[in-house]
This record gives C-alpha cells, sequence and structure tokens, in this order.
C-alpha cells in the first residue's frame, strides 16, 4: 500500500488512538468492538427508518448516538458522516438528509470490514 | 472514590467504565438522567459524576440543575461529557450547575486528571463542612464538659418551653449545683475539679432521656431540661437525676470522691406563659431553699407558694471525703 493509501486507512478507523484511549486493553478492545457489532447494525436500522419517515427529531437523536459510538471506537470518517447528518436534521433540512444517511452508510461499509479483520486477526 | 456514569450509549458507558475503574474508582453506571439523578440523592451516593450531555429521560444539564437545586445535601462535583462543543453549550452547560466540560472522544489522561481537579474540590469542602461543624460545636458546647453551654442550653429550653405550652404539655427544669464543690478546687486543685467536672456531665447525660437536654449553666451550675414530662413523675425523675451524683464515689487522680449535689425543680405547666427569666430565677430560688435546708436535696419552685420539700424521704447526706 502506498503512503496515500495508508493515510486513507488510518482515517477510516484510527486504531493508533483507540489503542491508546482504552491503554493497549486487548480485552476492553474486544468487549467494546462486540458492543459495536450488536448496536450498530440496529441503531443504523432505526436511522433508516427515521429518514425514510423524514422524522427529524429522531433523525438528530439516533445520528448523535452513532456519532458517539463511532467517535469512541475510532471511526473517525464515519463519525464525521453521522455529525454531518445530526447537524442537516437538527437544521430541518429534509431534502438533504438521504444523501447525508448515504454517504454515512458508505463510510460505515468501509469500516465494519476493518472492524471485522482486525477481530480475526486478533483471535487467530 | 465512588462516580457515576450517565451514558445511554453502551460502548462509550463501557469504555469509561473499564478506563475509571483501572483509575481506581467505585463505579457505578447508569442509561438515563432520572436514574443518574437518583443515584446522586442517595444518602451515601457518588460526589463524582460524569454525566453525557443528551440523554433520555433527562439531560446532563438538567440533572445538573436538580442536583444543584438540593442545596442541604453534601456538594456533587459533575462534568459533562458530550460531543457538543460550542462556545454557546459550553456556557450553558456550566450555567446548568456543571463544574466542568469534557469533549467525546475524551482522552483517557486528560479524564483523569480533571476528575483528580474534582477530588481536590471535595476534599477542599469536606475540610470547609468539618471546619465549620467544629465551630457550630464549639460555640454551642462548654468546652471542658462537651456539655451544651448556657446560651445553647437557654436557647433550647425557649423553644422547648413554647412547644410544651402550645402543646399543653409540662416541661421540668430542674437546676442543680454541686456541693462543697469550691473545698474539691480549694484542696485538690483545679485539676482534680476538672475532673469531678466531666464525671457529673457523664452521669447526668446517662440519667436523661436521649431528647431531655443537659448544660452547663455556670461553674459547678448544671441545668437539666425534661422535654414533655408527666409533672405526676417529675420530682421522682429530678431525684433520680441529682442522686445519680451521689450514689457511688468519683474516681479522680488523687482517689474517690463522694460527692452531693443540691437541685430545684420546676414544672413549666404550673407557672403558665412565664418568661425564660422568670422560670430561671424561680427554680434558682428553688435551689437556694435545697442549699439552705442543708443541702444534698430537691426542693420544687411552685407559684405562690414557697418552694416545699419533698414529701418521700431523702437519702442521706455524704459528705466530702479526701
Amino acid at each position: 500500500m502506498n503512503k496515500a493509501g495508508q493515510e486513507l486507512t488510518a482515517q477510516v478507523w484510527n486504531l493508533a488512538e483507540l489503542l491508546d484511549r482504552v491503554d493497549n486493553d486487548q480485552e476492553l478492545l474486544r468487549d467494546l468492538l462486540n458492543i459495536f457489532k450488536e448496536d450498530f447494525p440496529r441503531t443504523m436500522r432505526s436511522l433508516e427508518s427515521a429518514v425514510a419517515a423524514a422524522d427529524l427529531k429522531n433523525t438528530s437523536r439516533l445520528s448523535h448516538t452513532l456519532k458517539g459510538m463511532l467517535s469512541s471506537l475510532g471511526g473517525t470518517r464515519a463519525a464525521a458522516a453521522a455529525a454531518k447528518l445530526e447537524v442537516l436534521a437538527t437544521a430541518g433540512e429534509t431534502t438533504s438528509l438521504k444523501g447525508a444517511l448515504d454517504a454515512l452508510g458508505h463510510e460505515a461499509a468501509t469500516l465494519v470490514p476493518e472492524l471485522n479483520a482486525y477481530m480475526a486477526e486478533v483471535h487467530r | 472514590m465512588k462516580i457515576l456514569i450517565a451514558d445511554d450509549e453502551a460502548l462509550s458507558r463501557r469504555l469509561l467504565e473499564k478506563t475509571l475503574e483501572r483509575a481506581g474508582y467505585e463505579v457505578i453506571a447508569v442509561e438515563n438522567g432520572k436514574l443518574a439523578f437518583e443515584e446522586l440523592c442517595k444518602p451515601e451516593g457518588p460526589r463524582l459524576a460524569l454525566l453525557d450531555w443528551v440523554m433520555p429521560e433527562l439531560d446532563g444539564p438538567g440533572v445538573c440543575r436538580a442536583v444543584r437545586v438540593r442545596s442541604e445535601q453534601t456538594y456533587v462535583y459533575m462534568v459533562l461529557l458530550t460531543s457538543k462543543g460550542t462556545k454557546e453549550e459550553t456556557v450553558l452547560g456550566l450555567e446548568s450547575g456543571a463544574d466542568d466540560y469534557l469533549t467525546k472522544p475524551f482522552n483517557a489522561e486528560e479524564l483523569r486528571a480533571r476528575l483528580r481537579v474534582g477530588e481536590r474540590i471535595l476534599l477542599l469542602e469536606d475540610r470547609l463542612v468539618e471546619a465549620r461543624e467544629n465551630m457550630r460545636f464549639r460555640a454551642t458546647h462548654d468546652p471542658l464538659t462537651s456539655l451544651l453551654n448556657r446560651g445553647a442550653v437557654m436557647d433550647l429550653l425557649t423553644r422547648e418551653l413554647h412547644r410544651s405550652h402550645r402543646e399543653q404539655r409540662s416541661t421540668a427544669i430542674i437546676l442543680g449545683d454541686v456541693d462543697h464543690f469550691k473545698r474539691v478546687n480549694d484542696t485538690l486543685g483545679h485539676l482534680v475539679g476538672d475532673e469531678v467536672l466531666m464525671e457529673i456531665a457523664n452521669r447526668l447525660l446517662g440519667a436523661v432521656r436521649s431528647y431531655d437536654f443537659v448544660g452547663r449553666y455556670g461553674g459547678e451550675e448544671f441545668l437539666v431540661v425534661l422535654n414533655s414530662c408527666d409533672p405526676a413523675f417529675a420530682p421522682t425523675r429530678a431525684e433520680e437525676i441529682r442522686v445519680a451524683i451521689s450514689h457511688r464515689p468519683i474516681q479522680t487522680a488523687k482517689g474517690p470522691l463522694s460527692l452531693t449535689m443540691s437541685a430545684g425543680l420546676l414544672l413549666s405547666s404550673e407557672w403558665g406563659m412565664k418568661s425564660l427569666e422568670e422560670l430561671l430565677h424561680q427554680v434558682d430560688n428553688a435551689l437556694y431553699e435545697a442549699k439552705s435546708a442543708g443541702r444534698d436535696c430537691l426542693r420544687i419552685a411552685r407559684p405562690a407558694l414557697k418552694a416545699e420539700p419533698l414529701p418521700a424521704p431523702l437519702p442521706q447526706s455524704v459528705r466530702l471525703r479526701h
């Protein structure tokens, strides 16, 4: 992988920052990834329903939750996408919600395989 | 030290929980603001709290406001932890009663350092409360015997007299004076005199109920207030309290001393709404009568009558031995 590619990967998932946050505790890291694996898809589904229903209040609340979850885990780019969706929902930008949700979905689709690969690696 | 974490998001909650456990805290983790407030209201609840801003039921600033309303409770140091980060939100968070503010995702080292600031503030608060309590005690208690001092016992007596008048009950006031106490000081020294006064204070306290008052009225004079005391039993109770001094010798550094106490008794129900000064004057007269009658006895102050002797036989006067 070239240098630019490495930087892009680091932005998707900032593992170094996360390891620092958990004091290199691999057991805690596994715990957090397991919580994420369970909570993220469920919250994402609720968010998709809220956007489809143009429910601004729940869109704002759920994207806020995802933003917290993703940033705690070092998912920098996905967290930024969730933050953008939260801002739009809070501002009442109904027409932009679908696009922002897709962007979040795209970032999540890039992040999740990296997390899964790491889990598979540490479990080996 | 206990710390409360309130965060509705499980991942952040777990991360905080583990980080703080590792830092030596006893962690209580809840998932909404209402539960956070309940935990903080418990008598032995945590005094350090990390509160997420956005939470169901009650948000972080809402918890801060609710906690700050209860002014009578011990101080809780609260840190708002949130991804919100504008100046307006920071001001809003601090105005709601939060002590500090940290943005997510947190840095573990910074979090621990900020919590140590909180612990220092709480320690300072503990010291202030302790100093205030010590000052309050010193202002209301006699330094030698730790009994209520004259001012404090008079204040309590005033309140008790109003209450007993309102509830049509009777308060018994006993003014006791240790017989020949001057001889103890003169012949055995003031240190022995102090020992005697401390033991008398203990005996008087041991002879009354938990809701009665005992105060040091003067040098060797003690004021005992029996709240809601049935007038029919008051003379017997007063006599028991008085005899608690003479029934066995007082152990001192210079040997055992047998001492007696003379006392005056007054029942508020027999005097109507008289002033405190008047009642104390009357019970003092009764004490004077007891002294004049040869000491080691009780006399009752009765309105329009002179102080009268007790009908029951009195214990034999015990002379001071040394």
